[in-house]
């Protein structure tokens, strides 16, 4: 038992669980969605990236464990195929989690912070995200069968058929407003909304939390300043859910679940929403204890928790450690290196349109091509400057502390 | 039986029945179209609808869950303003009156976890709209007011946080408001604010960037909690209300509930 | 029967003859020339009407006067300090921490310049430490650690001559980042 429970916390630092959902995430697209088979040039390149995390894991010993469960779920997912998502399969998982969950909480602990009614929430949303996605893409899937073989999505076989308002719907809403009546009477009298003592402005709690949906944002706040964090990015997510309809001009897939026929789309909008959004959220919630510090979910939420922060800005990784300089006074050269980068990122796009996606050039226009390119590339700034974060301690791509524009 | 069946006769033939439900029980088609079409509240609906509306796997209730919350919201929300002072002297002791004195003591609790399980629901119905591709011509515009519908609800959350006055309420409050400092160009810390300046007076400081217009001063204080009470109570969700109606009237004209086009 | 008709018996060019619509016509003709000037008038004045107008809703939600706790305290004589300390007495009425060392005497102001959560003083380890993000601070308010972008804020901090207190006043700020902490009013000089 101390071995699992050791296991998930090594699991659950936030660079290594990170990784392991984008791996599990791109798994499900191979192996579930698109009937990868593991003896394929995409399977071996799986298994190769598995093999790379071992050999990685022999420097940095948690890597190992990522490794471990990386296969673990390789294995599980490319031997259930198309058959993660029958229903059977589905009650499986659904079992398998609630006993987890089950187990967990009686874990000191755990059951301290799972049991915080603000959190309660929280892990109902865990569950109802993870049977709805699995939902939206066991509908995808099956439609996805019919339309390889030329058939219809299901939705459309019964598209013509129409029903009365009345009783039909007004009976669906009915019982659905009297069962959520239920649920909210039952809820709050179970569990009391919290309420600590009065407000004092000058004693901050240890963690002081955001509202819990917002802790994404405070989440990226580890990563970016609060210029980007709280600002830029917030205003960007919102315009890059009104940008969708705009930018996404594939008229396949309209009204009904389908994976195979809107495969970037969904992909991208499903990292950002749940991977992103979501697991951000959860973590912070979940795994950031006393001083922002990381937790894992079984481990004891010590204030004097001591994590030597030694973060370095890519000027000094580069005019000290690399080049052996002291920094140059100017700051336009001392950045020289955090401006190229940023510049050859920014850069992509132009390059790309007339290089490898010339053909989404074409077919977007310059407009659309550019708007979705660059919130994509905003967007996938986050998972890559945590990676950075990860493996060079970097705290600044951009560090020009004259203007306050620190990247 | 033959009693309770001539009350009910008697009951929905009398004249003040009949003046209210002017088609009587809708057991026929004819009478099951006039139904909807003669109630206000039901004519939110189309007379009939696909058939893919109707199921729960397709659809997930959501948007529907949604709007129910928000009347659960409203409805427990103006029972809490009958106790309720914005200030900082009486805020936190009444809602400590409201947890622990007020006769069915639940209503604070239902208003709190209402918002939440909203906050969720709104999610999941977009995610459920995203998945089916719903946001495809000609629903790009209903899209679009949905994700305002979707930020106004985080606001309603986020400035309802603060009204309790604990110490959950105002560092949180603390916290999020504190980003609106770094807006680029509006906020005393954001990238080129610096620059704004009349000689060498700096035009945007802590006295009047963003932050100061949210919270109305430069720390959290009796004003910010007026604001926010203002805000929570009123602005948004009139706002909300008008794009509310906004949402349902283009889901009725843009192809009804999503479904194949 | 047309080379009857003189001048001022001109027939009018539209139907509206007598009409309002008529007599501007005669006054100030809006021709097919002057027709984008009138209609570039018309929205440059719309724009400016409601432009003012969101001005002024903007305006209004920022308030003259701040009722907020006093900025500027009498914080008692320089020896009330013991040197090398941090001292918290002011923390909690007027968020200041009065720091004196061997030369000086600065008063730093009790605010994490990362999101404005209350920073924990910790005698053990020496540092000041925002609980909400783990940015630290070294005594001297400069950051070592954390999220946090810059150094603590100093206030404004002199003696009065009249009596020799120490004064506090919050209302200014000196930022280590413009390089401010060198003004005079930003420490005492023992």
């Amino acid at each position: 038992m101390t071995f699992i429970k050791d296991f998930v916390n090594v699991l659950s630092a936030g660079s290594i669980s990170f990784l392991l959902l984008t791996s599990i995430f791109a798994l499900i697209i191979f192996f579930n969605l698109m009937n990868g088979r593991i003896r394929s040039a995409g399977g071996f390149a799986f298994i190769g990236f598995g093999l790379l995390m071992f050999l990685a894991g022999i420097f940095v010993p948690p890597l190992l464990y990522l490794g471990v469960a990386y296969f673990l779920i390789l294995f599980v997912l490319a031997r259930l195929g198309g058959r993660l998502w029958d229903t059977k399969i589905g009650l499986w998982l659904f079992v398998f989690g609630a006993l987890a969950f089950g187990l967990s909480m009686l874990d000191p602990n755990f059951f301290l912070i799972a049991a915080k009614p603000d959190n309660v929430p929280i892990v109902a949303m865990i569950f109802l995200l993870g049977f709805f996605t699995w939902l939206a893409l066991r509908k995808a899937y099956l439609n996805d069968t019919q339309l390889v073989v030329g058939g219809i999505p299901w939705e459309k076989t019964e598209s013509d058929e129409k029903l009365f308002t009345w009783p039909d719907l007004v009976y669906t809403e009915m019982l659905c407003m009297i069962l959520l009546t239920i649920v909210m009477i039952v809820w709050s009298v179970v569990l009391r909304a919290p309420l600590e003592e009065a407000a004092n402005p000058t004693s901050s709690p240890n963690p002081a939390k955001a509202p819990w949906y917002f802790l994404g944002l405070q989440e990226m706040l580890v990563y970016f300043d609060p210029w980007l964090a709280g600002v830029v990015l917030p205003t960007l997510i919102i315009v890059g859910l009104m940008a969708i309809p705009y930018i996404d001009t594939n008229p396949r897939g309209n009204g009904y679940y389908s994976f195979r026929e809107r495969k970037w789309e969904i992909s991208v909008f499903l990292y950002g929403f749940l991977v992103l959004w979501s697991f951000l959220i959860i973590t912070g919630t979940f795994l950031r204890g006393p001083n922002w510090n990381f937790f894992g979910p079984y481990e004891y939420w010590d204030p004097n928790k001591l994590v030597p922060l030694v973060n370095v800005d890519l000027s000094e990784l580069m005019w000290v450690k690399v080049l052996g300089t002291s920094l140059p006074k100017l700051w336009i050269i001392r950045e020289i290196f955090g401006l190229a980068l940023i510049g050859a990122y920014l850069g992509l796009p132009p390059v790309m349109a007339v290089g490898p996606f010339r053909r989404f050039y074409m077919k977007m226009g310059a407009a659309r091509y550019y708007v979705g390119a660059y919130l994509f590339l905003i967007m996938m700034s986050l998972p890559i400057k945590m990676v950075l974060r990860w493996l060079f301690n970097l705290k600044y791509i951009l560090h020009i502390q004259e203007i306050f524009f620190n990247v | 039986m033959a009693n309770l069946r001539g009350l009910q006769e008697g009951i929905v033939n009398s004249q003040i029945w009949k003046s209210v439900f002017r088609v009587g029980i809708p057991n026929t088609n004819r009478k099951r179209v006039l139904a909807v079409l003669g109630s206000l509240i039901l004519h939110l609906h189309p007379v009939k609808v696909r058939r893919s509306g109707v199921r729960m796997s397709y659809t997930w209730c959501m948007g529907g869950t949604s709007f129910f919350l928000f009347l659960v919201e409203t409805v427990t929300g103006l029972l809490l303003m009958f106790y309720y002072r914005p200030t900082i002297e009486y805020a936190f002791t009444d809602i400590m009156d409201l947890r622990e004195q007020a006769p069915f003591g639940i209503m604070r609790e239902m208003h709190r976890w209402g918002a939440h399980a909203m906050v969720i629901a709104v999610w999941l119905h977009m995610f459920r709209v995203f998945m089916t591709g719903s946001y495809k011509p000609p629903r790009e515009f209903n899209w679009n007011v949905g994700v305002i519908l979707l930020v106004l609800t985080l606001l309603l959350s986020f400035t309802g946080y603060l009204l309790p006055w604990d110490q959950l309420a105002i560092w949180a409050i603390t916290v999020g408001s504190s980003m609106a400092r770094a807006s680029p160009g509006a906020g005393n810390e954001g990238p080129m604010s610096g620059l704004v300046k009349l000689g060498d007076i700096r035009l945007i400081h802590a006295g009047d960037d963003a932050r100061f217009a949210l919270i109305g001063g430069r720390s959290i204080g009796a004003a910010t909690l007026l604001r926010f009470y203002v805000l929570h109570c009123v602005v948004i969700p009139l706002a909300a209300g008008f794009l509310m109606a906004i949402h349902f009237w283009r889901v009725r004209k843009d192809g009804g509930i999503s479904g194949p086009l | 029967m047309s080379d009857e008709i003189t001048p001022y018996q001109m027939v009018p060019k539209t139907p509206l003859a007598g009409s309002a619509a008529a007599d501007i016509r005669e006054q100030g003709e809006i021709t097919r020339r002057s027709f984008p000037v009138v209609l570039t008038a018309a929205w440059v004045a719309l724009a400016a009407a409601l432009g003012g107008m969101s001005a002024v809703l903007l305006r209004f939600l920022f308030p003259n006067v701040l009722f907020e706790p006093v900025q500027k305290f009498k914080a008692g004589l320089p020896s009330d300090y013991s040197v090398g300390e941090v001292d918290e007495r002011w923390k909690d009425k007027y968020g200041i921490w009065i720091v004196r060392t061997e030369e000086v005497v600065y008063a730093l102001i009790t605010v994490c310049t990362h999101l404005g959560c209350t920073p924990n003083w910790l005698p053990t380890q020496n540092k000041f430490k925002c609980p909400c993000h783990g940015s630290g601070y070294y005594k001297s308010g400069i950051n070592f650690e954390g999220p946090t972008p810059r150094p603590l804020e100093r206030a404004k901090i002199f003696i009065d001559i009249a009596d020799g207190q120490i004064v506090v006043d919050k209302s200014k700020q000196f930022h280590q980042e413009r390089g401010e902490w060198t003004d005079p009013e930003a420490f005492i000089k023992l």
